[in-house]
């Protein structure tokens, strides 16, 4: 036990302290600011005010959006970039070392996966209350408490989500060439796959249904109902529930699949269940690669 | 005398290469053991059998008493060994205290026997001036400090040294070798080294050479070198045909290049008798005292002296001191 809090603790500080590291695991994140600000904003405020008078509460509402998908991406790339310390330690040999000590490789796995959580659930928690002040200062509400509880609650599930998703990607990979491919491939979909980059109703049906498939999406559009609660009563006031129900499909905030809308518990499921299935995944890989 | 590391027709084999041909040898109890090698000999590999990072294919290994892949004897072993690496695996960005108290946490130790340690293993690599400095930052001597102080951090009965002087400047290979030579006297601690360094084994109690995955040669450093090594005078002639005529007469053995003439000598002084009887004919002499080097040399190139010729590498070394 000892051990294993030493070495996540020795994972944590090497992690962080190769500031140029933590920067481009977040590369995926600047570039979602960055094309908010230019022009992914506007755009969604131009489509409502088609429907809806264009008030600060509907740049409210887009932020929020915004602030939903962001944090997700948060969680999928930073406990991604941690598990560069893992692969490297394998392709240096760092290994060894630790394994001249009565450790095992099991041990220094979960060491691995434990600090992803940890940097994960840091960095997210940061990026909330950042967001959340981006949020006031551009005339929106605090969340309220049981809001905030909610958000948090989700937040872990998405780190967990993410990390058994990023373990069972890293056990596929074992140098650090192909490490940095997989983390430019991920980091490139991710915003696609949650539906950030672009609306999720600007897609053909065949990628809608690759995204609705795709488990971390779901905490995203999680996250947009939490946030989005209040700013969607008071943007569509008044508005025909179709118009209601056409703008959450559009921007995923609400999965229809098959016909069939999904209900929030079932997205809760669908995390829960992945969270599970990969895990038990990557204790298969990891047998397999260690017999 | 107890037994510290019992080996017993131990094998590895990769897909197709043997790279250890089963080999059989003990290692004493606080001594310094010297496992004498060209590259490929197959002593990392035995190196990495015994510190449990790689399977053995067959035979029986036990270390302080422990067997080597039985049921939980693994960890008993990792618990008592500490390994020394041809390269450096600390962190970088970690400082060298830091490095070697989180690896000093996996033996489970508690802080105060952890800290009582690094009192200890500071008393013999002076950490003081690097302790706080991040460990990439520092030379390859210092690094090579932290290395041992990581290795000795939880009081191991055996360290191993995989090549633990390659590539360090003389002054720290000579620190190197005066730290490992008083820790193991101070403290009773069994020393595992692998070299290629001749002056590195003579400072062993014992020597094994492998070569090509087997054992050639053992022995203490003077079995060896009265077994392996000797003297050997080289001579230059004013005239090079009659020298020849001259060697040829007295039926010894002798071997040249460019000029030199290399002779095989019984002992130091039978350079003395051969040297007044061809006094004349001299243009120049040398007479060589047998090292180390030739142990090695002489059991890598051809096996040992049982061929007696001199053979290439010698020549070629002395053609070295003559061009000088």
């Amino acid at each position: 036990m000892e051990a294993l809090t030493s070495l996540v603790a020795r994972n944590f500080k090497v992690f962080t302290r190769d500031k140029t590291g933590v920067f481009f695991s977040f590369l995926s994140v600047v570039i979602v600011i960055v094309l908010y600000a230019v022009f992914l904003q506007k755009m969604q405020v131009d489509a409502i005010k088609q429907t809806a008078e264009a008030t600060d509460e509907v740049v409210t509402m887009v932020n929020e959006w915004l602030v939903a998908g962001l944090l997700s991406i948060i969680a999928v790339t930073s406990t991604l970039g941690v598990f560069g310390i893992a692969v490297k330690d394998i392709e240096t040999k760092a290994t060894a070392d630790f394994l001249t000590a009565p450790v095992s490789r099991a041990t220094l796995q979960l060491s691995h996966v434990f600090n992803a959580m940890l940097i994960g659930l840091s960095f997210s928690v940061i990026g909330l209350i950042g967001c959340e002040i981006f949020l006031v200062v551009t005339g929106g509400q605090w969340l309220s408490l049981t809001g905030f509880l909610n958000v948090l609650g989700i937040l872990v599930l998405s780190v967990l989500l993410a990390s058994v998703f990023n373990t069972f990607l890293v056990l596929l990979v074992s140098t650090q060439n192909s490490f940095s491919t997989l983390s430019t491939i991920v980091g490139t979909l991710i915003g696609f796959l949650c539906g950030v980059y672009v609306p999720l109703g600007a897609l053909p049906s065949f990628a809608q249904h690759i995204i609705m498939y795709f488990p971390i999406s779901h905490t995203t559009m999680l996250l947009r109902n939490e946030f989005m609660e209040d700013s969607l009563q008071n943007v569509f006031a008044g508005a025909p529930v179709e118009v209601v129900q056409e703008y959450k499909l559009v921007y995923g905030v609400t999965y229809k699949l098959h016909g069939h809308e999904l209900s929030l518990p079932t997205s809760y499921l669908i995390v829960g269940l992945a969270i599970v299935v990969l895990a038990i995944l990557s204790i298969m890989i990891f047998k397999r690669k260690h017999r | 005398m107890t037994v510290a590391i019992s080996v017993e027709n131990l094998r590895k084999l990769y897909d197709r290469h043997e790279a250890v041909r089963g080999i059989t040898f003990q290692v004493e109890q606080g001594t310094l053991f010297a496992f004498l090698g060209a590259n490929g000999a197959g002593k990392s590999t035995t190196i990495e059998i015994l510190c449990t990072l790689l399977k053995k294919s067959s035979g029986n290994v036990t270390i302080n008493g422990y067997t080597l892949d039985a049921s939980n004897d693994n960890a008993e072993i990792r618990k008592s060994i500490g390994v020394v690496f041809q390269q450096s695996f600390l962190d970088e960005r970690l400082t060298v205290y830091e490095n070697i108290m989180h690896r000093g946490k996996m033996y489970g130790l508690t802080k105060a026997t952890l800290s009582e340690n690094y009192q200890f293993v500071n008393k013999y690599l002076h950490l003081e001036d690097i302790e706080k400095k991040k460990y990439g930052t520092l030379s390859g001597g210092q690094k090579r400090r932290a290395d041992i102080a990581r290795a000795l951090i939880h009081r191991p009965s055996i360290l191993f040294l995989d090549e633990p002087t390659t590539g360090l400047d003389p002054q720290t290979r000579q620190f190197v070798w005066q730290t490992i030579k008083q820790l193991q006297e101070d403290s009773n601690m069994t020393v595992f080294l692998t070299t290629h360094y001749m002056e590195e084994a003579a400072m062993a109690h014992k020597v094994v050479v492998l070569k090509q995955g087997e054992i050639v040669a053992e022995g203490t450093p003077d079995e060896l070198k009265t077994k392996y090594a000797y003297d050997q005078m080289a001579l230059v002639f004013q005239d090079r045909m009659q020298g020849m005529e001259w060697l040829t007469g007295l039926k010894l053995s002798y071997s040249e290049k460019q000029g030199i003439f290399t002779v095989r000598l019984d002992s130091t002084l039978q350079a003395l008798g051969l040297l007044k009887q061809c006094e004349h004919l001299l243009a120049s002499f040398e007479v060589i005292k047998g090292t180390m080097d030739d142990v090695f040399i002489h059991i890598m190139e051809d096996g040992g002296i049982e061929d007696g010729g001199v053979n290439q590498s010698s020549s070629a070394q002395l053609q070295g001191v003559y061009s000088r």
